[in-house]
């Protein structure tokens, strides 16, 4: 049997880090935990928990590029740094026009294949 | 006692556009001119080790093994040879290794060669390559660059403490006067303030790269390659040469956080402070002791942000100190005398030698005239790799 069924599709998603020894939050993933020095096991993720990096942010900065590397085939893109509510912060794109710091904005993620390589999850903040 | 440990000899490439030429060709050319200004080119057999600092020849040049092919070319087996990569500071990281290399007794003489050549590839490549030092699944992947890194942090900065792009022209404008006068500068020509900023027509030669930062906020894609000659200045070695040593006297580095955003403050370069306070603690001497500096501009605001983690001016207070004349030539502290990055240009690999040769010719007294620092006793470079994650600060000192 053929199951042409798109039910297993997950929206992309990017992932922040619990450390469950001491509950300290990360992101990107360490290898070492910076609160209380417990190690990832990357393979296993023992003692450690995912988490999707969602829901309202704030930007803390932001610029419009307007040269951009190889392989973006549009005029410019927005990027800023955002602080999430749980106080992790973050780099990606922006998907307003006219960004004020201090702004708040809403996480969206998106699959991007404009970097070599296979495709990659990105953040959108709008 | 601690090894005295000072530069005798430098070369350095006009910087520009070598792109038709081999990088080993390129950076063997800057080490011969080293080796000839040391007089030691019929003795180069006495040079104990050589350091090639390099960022991407991977990539840029679809080459690698570059200090091997570099000491064949210029008939020195069976010398020691291999590659320091620190991103942009690869090269302050050769100087700092080559030190420690003498210092511990494991060589008297060491060849450093910092180089690159980033125009073989188009300019979207080579900001793509560059990009590679950033965090692979946080930031590269976001498609961030380093211009990106220096439109937000100049946001910052400006927001803050009321800098504004006026500033920052002026930063270019002073940096562009001064490379003007350098034989080796990629960009040989001035800027007035009226084209890039004051004119109504500015923002058509001096457009937007990663607001707020403009064409002339940042530095060109440039080859090129420079090179030093060092010695334990207390060796029997010492002898072979005949210029007087200029002596390193202090040496410091130090990293932060791989993702800018992962920072307490993303405005406080920390690695650049505890950098340059471990190299003036070495040289026991702080920053009003310094005649000059060489600090790594890639992106004008880094100019100002720089020279004020290393001490020179108040935090938020150096674009008052620009706007004021003392960071020119002829002003109380010198900076980027040699045109910086932003007029000389930013060969990856090379620039933090490069750097440490302006040092040593200012020190020296060998500057083009019009662009020499007047009585110059200390010097002192910081060469800043990623976005302020892996820093080198060099102190040289005219004994």
């Amino acid at each position: 049997m053929i199951d042409f069924s798109m039910y297993d599709v997950k929206a992309p998603e990017i992932l922040g880090y619990k450390c469950l020894t001491c509950g300290a939050l990360h992101y990107p993933a360490p290898m070492i935990c910076s609160k209380c020095s417990s190690r990832r096991d990357p393979v296993t993720g023992k003692r450690w928990e995912t988490f999707p990096l969602e829901g309202p942010v704030t930007l803390l900065t932001w610029t419009r590029v307007w040269n951009l590397p190889e392989g973006y085939n549009v005029k410019y893109l927005l990027f800023g740094i955002v602080e999430f509510e749980n106080g992790l912060r973050a780099s990606g794109r922006l998907g307003v026009d006219e960004p004020r710091t201090g702004m708040k904005l809403n996480t969206r993620v998106e699959e991007s294949d404009e970097r070599p390589g296979k495709p990659v999850n990105v953040f959108v903040f709008e | 006692m601690t090894t005295r440990v000072g530069i005798v000899g430098v070369g350095h490439t006009r910087f520009g556009n070598s792109s038709e030429y081999d990088l080993a060709d390129v950076m063997a050319y800057a080490a011969t001119d080293a080796l000839i200004d040391a007089g030691i080119l019929e003795q180069r057999h006495e040079v104990d080790q050589v350091f090639v600092a390099n960022m991407a020849s991977g990539i840029f040049c679809h080459q690698t093994s570059v200090a091997s092919s570099l000491v064949s070319r210029m008939d020195m087996e069976p010398v020691p040879a291999e590659l320091i990569e620190n991103g942009p500071a690869s090269g302050a990281s050769a100087v700092k290794v080559a030190y420690m290399a003498i210092a511990s007794g494991m060589a008297d003489v060491v060849l450093v060669v910092g180089g690159e050549i980033m125009r073989k590839l188009t300019g979207w490549e080579a900001t793509d390559t560059v990009a590679t030092m950033l965090h692979t699944e946080a930031e590269y992947n976001m498609g961030l660059t380093l211009p990106s890194f220096g439109g937000m942090f100049a946001r910052l900065y400006m927001d803050k403490y009321g800098c504004t792009e006026r500033d920052l022209a002026l930063v270019a404008v002073k940096d562009h006067d001064n490379g003007a006068l350098n034989q080796y500068a990629h960009v040989q020509g001035t800027c007035t303030i009226d084209a890039i900023h004051d004119n109504v027509t500015a923002s058509v030669v001096n457009n937007y790269v990663a607001e707020p930062l403009r064409m002339y906020s940042t530095c060109p894609v440039t080859d090129g390659a420079a090179a030093l000659v060092l010695v334990n200045m207390d060796s029997p070695k010492a002898a072979l040469f005949k210029k007087k040593a200029v002596r390193i006297a202090g040496v410091g580095s130090a990293t932060d956080t791989h993702c800018v955003h992962n920072r307490k403050d993303p405005l406080l370069l920390d690695a650049v402070r505890i950098a340059g306070e471990k190299a003036y603690k070495m040289a026991g001497i702080g920053p009003k002791d310094i005649s000059f500096a060489e600090l790594h501009d890639a992106f004008v605001i880094l100019e100002l942000a720089i020279s004020e983690e290393v001490g020179f001016f108040d935090r938020g207070k150096s674009y008052l100190a620009v706007r004021k004349g003392e960071t020119t030539i002829h002003g109380s502290l010198p900076i980027n005398p040699s045109g910086g990055l932003k007029s000389k240009g930013h060969p990856v690999g090379a620039t933090g030698v490069s750097q440490v040769v302006e040092l040593v010719r200012q020190l020296r007294g060998e500057v083009e005239e019009g662009r020499q620092v007047r009585d110059p006793k200390y010097g002192m470079s910081v060469n800043f790799g990623g976005f302020g994650n892996n820093v080198v600060a060099i102190i040289c000192a005219k004994d």
